[in-house]
């Protein structure tokens, strides 16, 4: 992913409750995946990392897959 | 006097219109309830945000799901473990004074596991499936080709003339 997927996809507010999304921002044990990997700019992977927090809490994506 | 008053009161109101924000109330039911008694429970916590004087914008109904890990929780010292809930959200629009509030009352619910208070957009923030990747553009082949054969209409004569001066040479 080398564009910023999310303005790519005309998505201004990322929701945490949009887990399809949050999920192609994982890594395979569930960590959030890197800046580096990612694409994504600086000022949407703080809302993404965020938003993945947030779902995380309340149960809808995993904090660790083992 | 009661003039007065009013102007306070009728200020009052469109301070705390002007002041008051979107959020969002996300939260989870305890699965114990039985699947006909969800939409009360969603249908008491709408009329517990109203009452605070939100105004609500949208709101999902809670709807069971499998969470990602256990999630224990401990009411009147019994622990007890949840592997499934219920999901539902609220967005509504609230002064920042009365959402202590509610965050409080919500605190003392026993039918909620957990619950995010967030700040949110107005507009639906769910993106929907409609970014397909068959969207992409697409070349109009088609229309170029019969572009061209409409911009070049053969006039004999000029290209008789171009030969003849290709031939002279």
């Amino acid at each position: 992913m080398k564009q910023d997927y999310f303005s790519a996809n005309n998505i201004k507010f990322i929701d945490y409750k949009d887990i399809e999304i949050l999920k192609k921002f994982l890594n395979p044990n569930g960590k959030i995946m890197s800046h580096k990997r990612t694409g994504v700019t600086a000022k949407n992977q703080r809302a993404l990392a965020n938003a993945i927090k947030h779902a995380r809490f309340i149960g809808l994506l995993p904090f660790v897959v083992k | 006097m009661s003039d007065a008053e009013n102007k306070d009161n009728i200020e009052a109101k469109e301070e705390t219109e002007a002041n008051s924000k979107v959020y969002e109330f996300g939260y989870l039911l305890v699965p114990t309830i039985a699947q006909d008694d969800a939409p009360i429970n969603y249908g008491n916590l709408k009329e517990l945000v109203s009452s605070f004087g939100g105004e609500v914008i949208s709101d999902e109904m809670p709807k069971m799901i499998n969470l990602a890990y256990s999630i224990s929780k401990v009411t009147s010292n019994v622990r007890s473990k949840f592997t499934t809930a219920y999901f539902g959200w609220i967005k509504f629009t609230m002064s920042p004074a009365k959402v202590l509030e509610l965050k409080k009352s919500l605190d003392l619910d026993p039918k909620i596991i957990r619950f995010l208070l967030l700040k949110t957009v107005k507009e639906n923030t769910i993106a929907a499936k409609r970014f397909a990747r068959g969207e992409t553009y697409k070349r109009p082949i088609m229309k170029k080709s019969a572009e061209n054969e409409t911009a070049v209409p053969i006039n004999k004569e000029e290209i008789d003339k171009e030969i003849d001066a290709l031939v002279a040479v």
